[in-house]
């Protein structure tokens, strides 16, 4: 990497000046080193991939880069032009824009207010009409006109957001676009969309520095892989000198056979656990369900189709009438989440931060959460009482953390997760239903959320589970059913639980 | 029938229900049309001119505490910026022209500002303790200015600000209008205007585009004490006097009429419409007792019913609404 030639994509080779050099750059929070003496180079037209578990570095490299977060040492220069910025606004001058992670946009503006935001000096006059009419013509140059201008960011679906999020990246032709998780809400169309984008933006000379957790996608899009663990650059790849094993196991830093593990066999045994007919809610028009003990069930389909609705109502968070609705053999006529607590569901829901976890309490206290009695001891007793099981659920899950006293919001991603999922492991559930629980998590804590699962399915416990990632449903589930326009339009196992036949069901295309 | 819906999905009509105006435009219509039927005269020239005098302070003093609930804080200096603001004023219009009274009252009001923002925006304080240790602070400076009701203000001061100097309306009511438009102007208009929702809305989203958000947070405090200046000046020439006491009552008012409003406590929504409405049904409620001919002291609690129904109405009917929705 430390020619300065380089073989272009056209196939001649000329000295090309590196878009970007990042040299020996460090950043530390206290006594915490969150990125450790990193060096990178990305030339103009190239891919490159930055992959790593949740808490290798690699977003703050990227923050590091777009001026969201300031260095603790290091230098980082664009197109051979040392660069010192103290904010976004900085970074986008010098022709660096970064779609973030964690959505930047506001909620409470419109699409078109939040377009005007970027690279705009705030003495101006500002009018909703011509704002309006520039977002719309940026929209549909960017080919996504079914998102209308003048609509509220709140009232998108995350999908949209991210859709927007990364338009406003890419407006003003950055020279370095750097997608931080840009594709992580995103829909199998949605993804596709991407690529285009960036194969539009690197043939016009762009570069582009790309962080997923999506280890399938990089074969596809990027040019080079450069693998992080623990804030230190542990392995470079160039376009097909790499296996997805070889990444994760790299990633990891531990010998992994493959990314899923090996579903067992289940069979169709007894009563179903759950049979509901004609469910009917918001944006929910009319499902038939039956979920029989042991069975993990994908919940597959576009964003939006009303599988989170699905969900919910299942739960009893949204209110859902039904014909018919029966769970373990009791009749039931409406559902509520305390009800369903003691009937046996448990829930992961969307948004761990804001509807899973209680951040500022301790790891203990939001395990417990669910099983305190109104009147009965709360905080330290419990924490006491229950330390058996809580230390279970810490070890078997590989939660990462300095103890049940830590706060919640302290820790990664990852291991957020696998609190909101372990607070119902070994508590007598019969169903789990499960909103997306890998989405944002790194490798090693997928892996352990999916053998969990199948464990939980071993011991006889259904699962429903909402999953982005076709992969999932096609590789741990024994069922998928796929809804489109809040009903499920497909019900896909054993041979034809294929990626294919979710997607395309998904699409609504060849149903019933 | 779309094309109907569209013009309530778009544009001013839209602007003004999704900043939460909706309620306190009913509220004020349905009071001031009862205070008519109970005493049409308030519809006399003279009487128009009294009221308005009352209310027009407060209703800056609410424009100015909406501005910073805005960004997402809350004024609890206000009522003290107001007394500073209108006891130096009574004192510089002893011996100076209006011409130079005026600007340096309004920049007491934006250095006022400017402490509270700075330590808002770039110390990261919680607003509340800052403008708490800043209304400690702002009144004993204004005691040491003037330690009983005094000053130099004129009659001439009296009719240009409260008087009729205009045919119909009452002086007071325009002189707001004209602010009213020109801080509508800027709020909804310019770049920094949205900024200042936006900063409200989502700080760490503003920064990540690449806005200076602490700038923001900076300047809306600033303008939010030129606001209360303005309403102090109106006050001290409704009144003739400087009074180191007379912001007192606007502190829990302002906030009263934010919530009246509908604007936001958590930032990012409010409207302009909304909080001067607000401000003017909260203002006139002990008037209206004395004309109906009930004891004053039920005043505060008449206050208290009309902010729980008006803000507990719309979100029943959003309830209901979303209810059933649902289970169609």
């Amino acid at each position: 990497m430390t020619t300065s030639e380089k073989t272009t994509g056209a196939g001649k080779t000329a000295p090309v000046v590196p878009r970007l050099i990042v040299t020996d750059l460090s950043k530390n929070y206290g006594a915490i080193h969150a990125v450790k003496r990193v060096s990178l180079e990305a030339y103009p037209g190239e891919v490159v991939a930055l992959v790593g578990e949740n808490g290798a570095g690699k977003s703050t490299v990227s923050k590091i880069i777009a001026g969201a977060v300031s260095r603790s040492s290091g230098q980082i220069s664009v197109d051979g032009e040392q660069i010192n910025p103290a904010s976004v606004g900085d970074s986008r001058k010098h022709g660096v824009s970064c779609a973030f992670q964690e959505l930047s946009l506001i909620p409470g503006l419109t699409v078109s207010e939040n377009l005007d935001l970027v690279d705009k000096s705030p003495i101006g006059r500002f009018s909703q009409k011509s704002a309006s009419e520039t977002a719309r013509k940026i929209l549909e140059k960017f080919d996504l006109s079914h998102i209308a201008p003048e609509s509220l960011v709140a009232s998108l679906s995350l999908a949209d957001r991210q859709l927007i999020e990364i338009v406003r990246s890419l407006v003003g032709n950055p020279r370095l676009l750097i997608l931080d998780e840009a594709s992580s809400a995103l829909t199998p169309p949605g993804v596709s969309w991407l690529f285009e984008r960036i194969r539009e933006l690197t043939a016009s000379g762009g570069t582009v520095i790309y962080v997923s957790h999506r280890m399938n996608e990089l074969a596809e899009i990027a040019d080079r892989v450069i693998v992080m663990r623990d804030g230190e650059q542990v392995g470079s790849f160039t376009k097909g000198s790499w296996s997805v094993d070889e990444l994760v196991s790299m990633m990891a830093g531990r010998e992994t056979s493959s990314q899923f593990p090996q579903t067992t066999e289940i069979k169709i045994i007894g009563e179903p656990v759950l049979r509901v007919s004609n469910l009917r809610s918001d944006r929910l028009y009319g499902v038939d369900l039956e979920i029989y003990p042991g069975e993990i069930v994908g919940v597959g389909g576009l964003a939006g189709n009303g599988q989170s609705e699905l969900l919910s109502a299942l739960f009893g968070a949204h209110a859902a009438r039904a014909d018919n609705w029966e769970f373990a053999g009791i009749k039931l006529r409406r559902m509520n989440p305390q009800l369903a607590v003691r009937l046996g569901v448990g829930f992961v829901p969307e948004d761990r931060k804001l509807q899973g976890l209680a951040l500022a309490l301790g790891v203990g206290e939001n395990l417990v959460l669910p099983w305190q009695k109104l009147f009965g001891f709360g905080g330290k007793p419990v924490i006491k009482k229950e330390q058996g099981w809580l230390n279970s659920v810490i070890s078997s899950l590989s939660v990462k953390t300095r103890g049940v006293r830590e706060a919640a919001g302290s820790l990664s991603g990852g291991n957020q997760q696998k609190l909101v999922f372990g607070r119902w492991v070994d508590k007598n559930r019969k169903l789990l239903l499960l909103h997306d629980p890998t989405r944002g998590v790194d490798v090693g804590a997928k892996q352990d959320l999916y053998s969990s699962i199948l464990r939980l399915s071993e011991a006889g416990i259904s699962v429903l589970w909402l999953s982005t990632e076709v992969e999932e449903i096609v590789n741990v589930c024994h069922r998928a059913v796929v809804m489109y326009e809040g009903k499920i339009v497909k019900t896909l196992a054993g041979a034809t639980l294929t990626a294919d036949e979710v997607v395309g069901a998904a699409m609504g295309g060849n149903n019933d | 029938m779309t094309r109907f819906r569209r013009l309530f999905s778009s544009g001013g009509l839209a602007r003004l229900r999704s900043e939460g105006a909706t309620a306190p435009i009913v509220a004020f219509a349905t009071f001031f049309a009862l205070y008519i039927a109970i005493n049409p005269e308030i519809l006399t020239r003279f009487q128009l001119q009294t009221a308005s005098n009352l209310v027009v302070p407060l209703a800056f003093a609410a424009l100015a505490q909406m501005i910073v609930v805005i960004v997402g804080g809350i004024d609890i200096s206000i009522g003290a910026i107001m007394s500073l603001s209108n006891v130096s004023f009574a004192l510089l219009m002893v011996n100076l022209s209006p011409a130079i009274a005026i600007p340096v009252t309004l920049g007491i009001g934006a250095a006022a500002g400017l402490f509270n923002g700075f330590l808002v925006a770039y110390f990261r304080l919680p607003a509340i303790a800052v403008t708490l240790a800043s209304f400690f602070i702002i009144g004993a400076l204004t005691r040491e200015l003037m330690d009983r009701p005094g000053g130099g203000i004129s009659y001439d001061f009296f009719l240009a600000t409260s008087g009729e100097l205009i045919p119909f309306v009452p002086v007071s009511v325009f002189w707001l209008a004209l602010f009213s438009v020109a801080l509508y102007f800027l709020l909804q208009r310019t770049r920094f205007g949205r900024h200042v929702y936006a900063v409200g809305s989502n700080a760490d989203g503003l920064e990540a585009a690449g806005v200076n958000s602490k700038r923001t947070i900076l300047l809306a405090f600033m303008l939010s004490g030129v606001t209360v200046s303005i309403g102090a000046i109106m006050l001290a020439g409704s009144t003739l006097t400087g009074d180191p006491r007379s912001g007192d009552a606007y502190l829990l008012n302002s906030i009263a009429a934010v919530a009246l409003a509908g604007v936001a406590f958590a930032g990012g929504r409010g409207s302009i419409l909304g909080a001067i409405l607000a401000a003017f049904t909260l203002g006139l409620i002990g008037n209206f007792l004395y004309f109906a001919g009930i004891n004053s002291s039920w005043q505060y609690i008449i206050a208290a019913l009309i902010l729980l129904s008006v803000v507990a109405i719309p979100a029943l009917v959003s309830r209901i609404q979303a209810e059933r929705r649902k289970t169609k």
